[in-house]
């Protein structure tokens, strides 16, 4: 909590109740404003979650020829080496059958998954893989100790290539144990078969190399290849999202100079009256008017959107601004405000310092934000002067016009004798995420009380 | 001044005896001269060692803690004095809602912020003195504004009471705001303050503020425990 200047101030008591509500004009027009960084256009917090789902793409589109050639080498591989020297060792085998069969196992897996890889998402690699290493220990076992080392045993040449499909974008460890796997269940046929001698021991750790090297090679290409798109994607993501946040806040400056324009016009008016003698500097009235101009000014100066809390930027600004005129000031906030279009937060914060324009011996801003409501609110004494003029929320030059409430300024009152309803005005939501914002005014003799409330709708 | 329910429990019997817990000798002096304002009240120790002046003093209804001894925040020495049964009265610089809360889960009779002045200060001391509730204006904005999930479901009633409580300091104003009487204001905000005697871990003070409440017929017993499916029955009793 944020205790800005301490004055230690006895709640009040008082039995007198003056209750008054000013409502905040219904149906002014919106202005098409950047509601705030994170809805203006193609700005930052819009565009991260889309440049993941971009950087994926680039990487998905980056791979897919790795993706064409190692379907292309798997299948050409099993067609046209693998199944002539099936053929041609047929006799010769062991248990011929179960070796075809083990073939076409394979050519289904190899083509469901090319399609499954060139067409959508990755295979079902867990079973696809338990189901290539059955038919990898099959074929090794129904295949014979005659054709161990020829193509016949095509298993041995040609199934690291289906690892590789039913693996694809797998981490390479996966295929690092298939292929252990695959060795060693190489190494148990060799072993059974009793091909112990030291020439067939070199055939074979000559096969697991020859065998291995290359489709990890790819395997590892491809997976680096895509991790490059992908960093390079999200770069040029990041990139965009800049330009994007420059584009909002150079819209955020012009509007704020058109603003700047016509409030400096008010203050003018002010000034000019002033010069000219038609206003008097001894007239409260025209006092506060100068007051206001310049809290308008300085908020306004204040309103910078790229400031981490502009909401509580802005009150802080109007409380300096007062307390240099002497007034003592408590500003106290509770929690973190949500970010707020700049419309709702102009509609909390002009009364606020309106209010604080017309108060005197002290005053006391709460601020109570959640991400769903904002209620800010000014406590002053009450005294018999006039409510703040500008309790109306301002004109400004984009084409808004808010019509002053029906009831206007209000006369001086004598406090005491003022005792009304309660009435409370709320906008009607606004169309994108704005909320209403509710505006009570009212004074008991003993305080003046100004609260805006925003609720999300 | 919204101590005067709570002086009226206070029996002439033997004034309350408080200790004041603090680093800073100035401050000390100037809670003494709070305190000496109001008559039930004497100050037994003081001191900068929570310890030294329990010792010192072990026969004090209420201690006075500055969160903040010799630069560190003294949750744990909290939470021991609160689960030893000391009816601790914190008060810090250290106004944020964080720390407010957390010393209220620590077992904090109350919490009062040092800008907050002479009469809360006495306010609180009275209160916690009989075990009852108070809820200074900075602590009802951290409460209504308290974010943490397992936060204690209160009542729209008793949020707008803390609320408007905590914008105002006027319990007078509340009550004309929300058109209800200035004690039905308190029990709203004092049954707010008794649910967040369920948040965090037992404390023995905590217990004896429930028990208080209870006693006093500001919550049913029946209430304790299943806040959440009485969160609309907030009519206060009478």
């Amino acid at each position: 909590m944020a205790t800005e200047s301490g004055t230690a101030l006895p709640p009040a008591v008082a039995a007198a109740g003056a209750v008054a509500a000013e409502p905040v004009p219904a149906g002014a027009a919106r202005r098409a404003v950047p509601r705030s960084r994170g809805s203006a256009p193609g700005a930052v917090p819009a565009a991260r979650p889309e440049a993941a789902t971009v950087a994926s793409a680039a990487a998905d589109a980056s791979d897919r020829g790795a993706r064409i050639a190692a379907v292309t080498i798997a299948l050409a591989w099993h067609l046209a080496i693998s199944l002539p020297a099936v053929l041609g060792a047929w006799q010769r085998m062991a248990a011929p059958v179960l070796v075809g069969a083990g073939w076409l196992v394979t050519a289904g897996v190899g083509v469901a998954t090319g399609v499954r890889l060139l067409r959508g998402g990755p295979p079902p690699a867990r079973r696809l893989a338990v189901a290539l290493l059955v038919v990898d220990a099959v074929v090794f076992a129904a295949a014979g100790k005659a054709v161990l080392f020829t193509p016949a045993n095509w298993v041995w040449s040609g199934l690291a290539w289906f690892f590789l499909l039913v693996l694809w974008r797998r981490p390479v460890g996966w295929l690092l144990m298939l292929l252990g796997a695959h060795a060693s269940i190489a190494l148990g046929a060799v072993l059974t078969h009793g091909a112990t001698a030291p020439a067939d021991l070199t055939r074979y750790a000559m096969y697991v190399y020859g065998t291995s090297s290359l489709p990890v090679a790819v395997f590892a290409g491809a997976a680096a290849l895509a991790a490059l798109a992908r960093d390079r994607t999200r770069t040029a993501a990041a990139a965009g999202a800049v330009a994007a946040e420059r584009v909002a806040a150079e819209q955020a400056r012009q509007e704020r100079q058109a603003r700047l324009a016509l409030v400096s016009g008010t203050a003018e008016e002010v000034l000019a009256a002033l010069a000219a003698g038609d206003a008097d500097p001894a007239d409260p009235e025209v006092r506060r008017r100068c007051v206001l101009a310049a809290a308008r000014l300085r908020r306004l100066i204040a309103e910078a959107d790229d400031v981490p809390d502009p909401l509580l930027h802005e009150l802080r600004a109007a409380a300096d601004l007062a307390e240099r005129n002497g007034l003592p000031i408590e500003l106290i906030a509770v929690g973190a405000p949500p970010e707020l279009p700049v419309e709702v937060r102009r509609r909390l914060a002009d009364p606020l310092t309106a209010a604080l324009a017309a108060a005197r011996d002290w005053a006391r801003i709460t601020v109570l934000a959640g991400p769903d409501e904002v209620v800010v609110s000014l406590v002053t004494p009450d005294h018999d002067g006039p409510d703040p003029i500008g309790l109306d929320p301002p004109r400004d030059g984009t084409g808004r016009r808010d019509d002053p409430p029906a009831d206007g300024p209000r006369p001086a009152p004598s406090a005491a004798c003022r005792r009304g309803g309660q009435v409370t005005a709320g906008d009607p939501p606004e169309p994108d995420g704005g909320g209403p914002v509710e505006h009570v005014h009212e004074r008991d003799g003993e305080i003046r009380w100004t609260q805006t409330r925003w609720r999300r709708t | 001044m919204d101590a005067d329910a709570v002086a009226e429990d206070v029996t002439g019997g033997r004034p309350i005896g408080v200790a004041i817990v603090d680093d800073h000798p100035v401050v000390i002096d100037g809670v003494r001269a709070w305190l000496a304002s109001e008559p039930r009240l004497r100050v037994l120790a003081t001191g900068d060692d929570p310890d030294v002046v329990l010792r010192a003093a072990p026969e004090a209804d209420v201690v006075l803690l500055d969160l903040r001894l010799h630069g560190r925040m003294v949750l744990d020495k909290l939470a021991e004095l609160s689960a030893a049964g000391w009816r601790v009265v914190v008060y810090s610089e250290h106004g944020d809602p964080e720390t407010m809360l957390a010393a209220l889960d620590a077992g904090a009779a109350a919490f009062l912020a040092k800008h907050e002045g002479r009469e809360h200060c006495v306010a609180t001391v009275l209160a916690a003195a009989t075990d009852r509730p108070y809820v200074p204006p900075t602590l009802a904005g951290a409460m209504v504004g308290d974010p943490r999930p397992d936060r204690p479901a209160l009542s729209d009633k008793e949020r707008e009471a803390l609320l408007l409580w905590f914008q105002s300091m006027s319990k007078a104003s509340v009550a004309r705001r929300m058109r209800i009487s200035e004690h039905t204001v308190k029990q709203y905000v004092d049954r707010a303050r008794i649910k967040y005697t369920r948040a965090g871990r037992p404390a023995a003070t905590k217990a004896a503020l429930l028990a208080r409440a209870i006693e006093d017929g500001l919550v049913r017993p029946e209430e304790i425990g299943i806040y959440r499916s009485h969160a609309q029955t907030d009519r206060p009793t009478p």
